[in-house]
């Protein structure tokens, strides 16, 4: 299937006049990893965003699964199966590793509303959660408060709660960062077999691990697309390189 | 001279509130500027500023009657001296905060200004003070349809003056420049060689000299007295949330607006010009969510006031023999202590729980649930003693009315995060209070007397003390495990997430907006309950249940309990209510007591005595169970990254 599961038209935001993304047009293949890179303020945080629905986009189209989800809610967007994970890594910090899971799990239960009913119903969640723990290594912590994990295995749980809904599309904002060398190579392992059955788009800074995953790269720079393709071609781009010097990531 | 003015033409009226308008605009600026800057670089709610404008007033009246200073030299040391006790308490207190939940900061100067407060009324009591007009600013001019005191010129002159310079020091100079960078990038600013700490105290230096000089413009004009700095600073905040707390320029061209739209409403409406201010900042956050002047709405704060306390480490066993206790204790207390005393402790720990639900497992701090409370009283004590409501039917009204009013307050608050959550709802709130003020049915300041306990159902005479103390203790208990299934319940959990990382909660596809209105039209509702029960247990519905200082009350007492715990909240309002029994004597002390607890839950007790108390047994516990299993992880992600950043 080589559909586009994402795709924007002139996607543009400005914050009070500064133009942090500026008609960017972007093309997501169902099945792939797509690597979203380029130095520091280039604006990719800024499009996730906007993506997700968090910012609501100046000017511009977006069109997900089909659907134009220009005007929609950021949580509808969510249900419709576009989950993102966040630059500072996402967890509920107090809760434990499990009801972390059990949190993003219950939605599909339809009871966020049941304010009457005992907690005790969400038990037949567990086994799908610690399923999942155990597919990131976390099995031996699903009872720990979430935020006594070291930083790489918090990272882990985020993306297994991110798993957890089963979503068409995964937006990972730099999930290298902060990753010492070893759990790279876990994350990097994981996303490969999320992407067996997920479509990936992903910022990172790590230009080893976005060559190594990545089918398709688009780089942006100051709010705009500079340069799109595959890897090789992108690392021979003249104005690419420049603008990695211009930055302190080269 | 209202009687004078009604035999005039309509035009010299609308001059002179238009005049006195300008004249509160004129000190709605000069306050509202001096919060918008210390938010700016301090990133704190400064709820003690309108203590410090009382304190300016106060300052130059000692000054000038006291110590004989002129009025010339007052004008420029009463900002200075009021400066630097702001600079003290920056330097004692404040700066250590910084790294904390913006919370903290509104609780702490919350805690500044009861204590402020309290002291002043301790020593000059409640009634008024004023000081001449200088002379050389006496007298004014007539004109055609109006007569202009010179005082009055004077200080919309020096006003708008001390503004304008302020906006030009802050947008246009080197040192703003440096002020705005430090905002944004403090550790790039401390980089270049600025003495970041030594900025950030004088900057809040400053802005509480503004309000110390707004207030000494202000007391030849009104009287001095120790609450009118709480008075003026609700309105404030109002003002704040209309202009939006990110810009400068914004708040003092709705400082300016707001006065003059009070004095035209005084002019054309009278009944409402202590509510306009309200009502315009309903329409805005209706309207244009983020303020007249706000530019990006601002991202869900992440982190959360307090986590959650777990108290797993007792036992199921040792848990429930511990309620058993608690309820025991309860259905002894009446003969051990005086009944209505007892019923006082109950309504207080259903209104503290119900208060503790919203802020301790929704994270969301309202500084107005004395709405709620005070509402209730009022509905119920109307109902039964007008209507003749069965008391059951009181208190059901009562949930009703008060429900109907959550969802509206809720629908409105939500539209804001963390601290404008919070002034909005004090906001909402102060409204709900000059409407019981001039409202017919609550008989101002007698509120409603003699409301009937009746019998229950037409069949249990509740004016027998004890029979009404266990109705109490049924209803609140029934309130109580109502809070507890909530908070265990599905929407428990999500409402948990929320508080916890409200951006991941919407990412996981939860309307967490929804929920947070859920969590507080609940919240409502059961202080309903306790409010309703109140006015049943003292025959009485009154403003004090209404007033701001009630909703200090909840704040307090789940406060020093422990936000976020389900005992916490009834430990504390045992505490509190037992001060305030026993306290009564001492007056004012009260008040200082309430704020030097507010002052030192922030600096030392962060997590309540429950929660101190779980969270000393809790560590205990996992530091001879990780002793047991060492460095557990085994064969996953980074056991090797022990270090947490
Ligand atoms: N809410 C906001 N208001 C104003 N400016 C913003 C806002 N969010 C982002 N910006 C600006 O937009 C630009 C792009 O920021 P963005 O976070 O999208 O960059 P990025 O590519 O993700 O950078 P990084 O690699 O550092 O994460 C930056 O200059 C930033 O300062
Ligand atoms: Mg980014």
């Amino acid at each position: 299937m080589n559909a586009n599961i994402l795709e924007t038209r002139g996607l543009s935001k400005s914050f009070g006049g500064f133009y942090a993304v500026r008609g960017v047009n972007l093309r997501v293949r169902s099945g792939t990893i797509h690597a979203l890179i380029g130095p520091n303020g280039a604006g990719k945080t800024t499009v996730f965003n906007l993506l997700t629905k968090f910012l609501q986009p100046t000017q511009g189209e977006i069109r997900y699964d089909g659907y134009d989800i220009t005007l929609r809610k950021p949580s509808h967007v969510a249900r419709m199966g576009m989950v993102r994970s966040f630059q500072i890594s996402a967890i509920f910090p107090h809760l434990t590793v499990r009801d972390n899971l059990r949190v993003a799990l219950q939605r599909r239960l339809g009871t966020t509303f049941h304010f009457w009913r005992s907690g005790r119903m969400l038990d037949q969640l567990d086994d799908r959660a610690d399923e999942l723990l155990s597919s990131v290594g976390l099995s031996d912590v699903s009872n720990e408060v979430a935020m006594n994990l070291p930083y790489g295995r918090r990272r882990a749980l985020e993306i297994a709660t991110t798993l957890s809904l089963d979503p068409k599309l995964l937006l990972l904002d730099e999930p290298m960062s902060g990753l010492g060398r070893e759990d790279i190579g876990v994350v990097s392992n994981l996303i490969r077999q999320v992407n067996q059955t997920h479509t990936v788009l992903m910022v990172e800074h790590n230009l080893s691990v976005v060559a190594e995953l990545s089918d398709a790269i688009t780089v942006m720079a100051r709010g705009r697309v500079l340069a799109e393709g595959s890897y090789a071609d992108i690392s021979k781009n003249p104005e690419v390189r420049t603008a990695y010097i211009g930055s302190a990531h080269a | 001279m209202t009687e004078l003015m009604s035999f005039m033409p309509p035009l010299p009226v609308l001059a002179g509130q238009l005049l006195i308008g300008l004249i509160n605009g004129s000190f709605y600026a000069l306050l509202s500027l001096g919060l918008a800057i210390i938010f700016g670089l301090l990133q704190i709610v400064n709820f003690a500023h309108g203590a410090q404008y009382m304190m300016g007033a106060l300052c130059s009246y000692v000054l000038l009657t006291w110590l004989g200073v002129g009025y010339w030299p007052a004008l420029i040391l009463a900002p200075l001296i009021v400066g630097s006790f702001g600079v003290v308490l920056e330097r004692v207190f404040i700066r250590h905060l910084y790294h904390l939940h913006h919370m903290y900061g509104m609780l702490l100067t919350f805690g500044f200004a009861l204590v402020i407060e309290g002291c002043v009324r301790q020593r000059m009591g409640s009634s008024g003070n004023t000081y001449p007009v200088p002379s050389a600013l006496a007298g004014g001019w007539k004109l055609a349809f109006t007569y202009l005191p010179a005082y009055r010129l004077w200080v919309i002159g020096i006003s708008l003056t001390v503004c304008l310079a302020t906006w030009y020091l802050i947008e246009k100079t080197r040192l703003g420049s440096v002020l705005r960078a430090a905002t944004e990038r403090p550790d790039l600013t401390r980089s270049f060689g600025i003495n970041v700490p030594k900025l950030v105290m004088l900057t809040y230096g400053f802005g509480v000299a503004l309000a110390a000089l707004a207030g000494t413009m202000a007391a030849p004009i009104y009287s001095i007295n120790a609450q009118m700095g709480s008075e003026i600073i609700i309105v404030v905040f109002a003002v704040v949330v209309i202009g939006g707390m990110g810009s400068i320029k914004g708040a003092i061209i709705s400082g300016f607006g707001l006065g003059i739209a009070e004095g035209l409403t005084k002019t054309f409406y009278p009944q409402a010009s202590t509510t306009i201010v309200f009502v315009i900042m309903v329409l805005v956050l209706l309207l244009r969510p983020a303020g007249l002047f706000g530019t990006s709405e601002q991202q869900a704060p992440n982190s959360s006031l307090s986590g959650d306390v777990s108290l797993d480490f007792m036992n199921v066993a040792v848990r429930r023999t511990l309620v058993a206790v608690s309820i025991a204790a309860g259905l002894a207390a009446p003969f051990v202590v005086y009944p209505v005393f007892g019923m006082k402790v109950l309504c207080f720990a259903l209104f503290a729980s119900a208060f503790n639900l919203l802020l301790g497992f929704g994270g969301l701090m309202s500084f107005g649930h004395a709405a709620f409370y005070g509402t209730a009283s009022y509905v119920a004590a109307y109902t039964v003693k007008t209507m003749g409501f069965d008391p059951m039917f009181g208190i059901l009204a009562a949930m009703t009315v008060v429900g109907m009013m959550g969802l509206a307050f809720g629908y409105l608050a939500i539209r804001r995060h963390g601290i404008y959550f919070a002034m909005v709802t004090l906001a909402l709130a102060q409204m709900v209070y000059f409407f019981a003020v001039q409202a017919p049915f609550t008989h101002n300041d007698e509120g409603i007397q003699g409301v009937p306990r009746g019998h229950l159902f037409g069949l249990i005479n509740l004016e027998n003390q004890l029979t009404m103390y266990y109705f109490v203790f049924a209803i609140v208990l029934l309130g109580l495990i109502t809070i507890w299934r909530i908070v265990n319940s599905p929407f428990g959990y999500v409402l948990k997430s929320v508080r916890e990382n409200e951006a991941r909660a919407i990412s996981l596809g939860y309307d967490t907006d929804r929920c947070k209105l859920l969590a507080f039209v609940l919240s409502a509702v059961l202080a309903a309950v306790a409010g309703a029960l109140d006015a049943l247990v003292f025959q009485l519905a009154s403003l004090t249940n209404v007033h701001w200082s009630m909703s200090g009350h909840a704040l307090l007492m789940s406060i020093l309990g422990g936000v976020g715990t389900l005992s916490g909240p009834i430990l504390g309002a045992i505490i509190v209510a037992g001060m305030e029994n026993y306290l009564a004597s001492l007056g004012s002390w009260v008040n200082i007591v309430h704020g030097m607890i507010f002052i030192g839950c922030v600096m030392v007790f962060r997590r309540g005595i429950v929660g101190e108390i779980a969270f000393r047994l809790g560590a205990r516990r996992s530091v001879s169970r990780s002793r047991r299993e060492p460095a557990a992880a085994s064969g996953a992600i980074a056991a090797s990254l022990s270090s947490q950043p």
